[in-house]
């Protein structure tokens, strides 16, 4: 008995150190399980991808849900020697366009969107983040995506290259571009916000519940 | 140098795999420029959006997510009756009569080819359609599964996400139009209540939805979920509304803002 137990901790601490690719092989050939390895290493990430992406935190959960669901459908089109990481982000991308096509926005951004105040943050620091995020948001969705790929996603460019298709020049020159934009969106944020208001937020009255326009 | 020449480096500046000279020349750059140093500055500024966490709720969800598929994959296995066929046919193919049957067949898919080719490519994908529409069902199904069990967790934040994950279809399966149907009358957090409410109130079309709404006023304790529910049978105009308020006015201790609201939603609905 205790034999058998420590060989399943040892097991266990052996999956902990395999690389994504065994891992991702295991799943392949029917260990679904093996699956909760994979989702502990990568939830996270992702799910900031799509928050950073969407400024939405129920679609971006529901969309990492997705992102696990679709590598169990599709596993067996995993192959052997792929770089997990661009497999699995790639998956990503697409689980994203797909919802989108499903269902268009209607709201590109909206102020309430931003991240909660942080209190162990300066004041100023804080004002710096909302700044810097609603500058992220007014970008383009392919300009936001790639500084998000390759600040916030350790990509490397050759990998942010194969995943988008293009050279790796190409992701060098649409990187820097989107830093450029991202500058002057922040600055022209900056510039419009001098004049705020002091004091604390306004609490919006909450209306009365309602459905629809007529009551 | 100019800003264009060094904004080709930028990219490998910030990732630090510039070689050294290059590397000293964007820093010398920077150090007069001050658009480009603001470019790095950004850069580096992005650090300060903070790495959320996704919430507790999201190992769960996936742990049923895994569950339910491998049991949907388990059932299919169990049923089997694909394996043995298959060998069947195949073992037929391999004797000699089959041999025949076999070669005779080809000649004849030979001769149609040329006539079929054209049509060949939309008979195809008919197939995947067809494969895709059966994933999409598979997908639904897991989904139900999901805000089912979640609809049950202990925690209200979990079921609030439950009801906020079943308006993603929009397609109410009666198991999770009943079980939203039962969170409205019987959750205890008053905002799971809400939301449930608020999920059913897009599914007015059926009347199973409206029954079920019409229902719970009669149980409800919170003035806010009564008042919601009054506002939802006005905007239904449900037929059996007039009657179950009129009764509803009568409940002794009426909260005053709901007995206005109810006086209110009969003189609308007279």
């Amino acid at each position: 008995m205790k034999e058998q137990e420590r060989a399943e901790t040892e097991n266990d601490q052996a999956m902990k150190l395999a690389p994504d690719e065994d891992l991702m092989l295991e799943v392949r050939n029917g260990a679904g399980e093996t699956l909760g390895v994979l989702f502990d290493r990568y939830h996270a990430p992702l799910y900031n991808f799509y928050s950073k992406l969407t400024g939405d935190r129920t679609l971006s959960e529901d969309l990492v849900q997705e992102v696990f669901l679709r590598i169990l459908k599709y596993r067996q089109s995993y192959q052997p020697g792929t770089p997990f990481r661009a497999w699995i982000y790639q998956i990503a991308r697409n689980a994203r366009v797909d919802h989108y096509r499903k269902t268009p926005r209607h709201i590109t951004f909206e102020p309430e969107m931003v991240a909660p105040v942080m209190p162990k943050d300066s004041a100023q620091q804080t004002e710096e983040t909302e700044l810097l995020h609603r500058a992220l948001m007014q970008m383009p969705d392919e300009k936001r995506e790639i500084l998000i790929l390759s600040r916030f996603q350790e990509l490397k460019y050759d990998e942010i290259a194969r995943l988008l298709g293009c050279e790796l020049g190409t992701v060098k020159t649409r990187i820097h571009r989107a830093i450029q934009e991202l500058r002057q969106n922040f600055k022209q944020i900056e510039r419009g916000l001098a004049p705020r208001e002091a004091g604390p937020a306004v609490v919006k009255q909450i209306p009365p519940r309602r459905f629809g326009n007529e009551v | 140098m100019k800003c264009e020449e060094i904004g080709e480096l930028l990219p490998d500046y910030l990732q630090g795999s510039l070689k050294t000279e290059q590397d000293d020349l964007v820093e010398q750059h920077i150090a007069e420029c001050a658009d480009c140093r603001q470019e790095v500055a950004i850069w580096k500024k992005l650090s300060l959006l903070p790495v959320e966490q996704p919430s507790a709720g999201s190992r769960e969800r996936f742990e049923a997510m895994l569950r339910a598929y491998q049991t949907g994959r388990n059932d299919k296995a169990s049923a089997g009756f694909e394996r043995p066929k298959r060998a069947a046919v195949w073992n037929w193919l391999r004797s000699p009569v089959g041999a025949v049957a076999w070669s005779a067949a080809l000649l004849v898919i030979g001769i149609f080819a040329g006539n079929y080719f054209g049509n060949r490519t939309a008979t195809h994908s008919n197939t995947s359609q067809d494969e895709i529409a059966a994933m999409h069902t598979e997908l639904a199904n897991m989904k139900q599964m999901v805000v089912l069990s979640m609809l049950q967790q202990q925690s209200a934040s979990e079921r609030l996400q439950g009801v906020s994950f079943s308006r993603r279809e929009d397609q109410l399966d009666p198991q999770v139009m009943s079980a939203l149907v039962h969170t409205l009358r019987y959750d205890g957090s008053v905002d799971v209540r809400l939301a449930a409410l608020d999920a059913l109130s897009r599914h007015g079309a059926q009347p199973q939805v409206h029954k079920g709404v019409v229902d719970a006023l009669q149980e409800q304790q919170s003035p806010l979920v009564q008042v919601a529910l009054i506002d939802l049978m006005v905007e239904w105009r449900d037929p059996d509304a007039a009657q179950r308020l009129r009764n509803f006015v009568q409940t002794p201790n009426l909260n005053p803002t709901v007995k206005q609201r109810a006086d209110w939603a009969l003189s609308k609905l007279n």
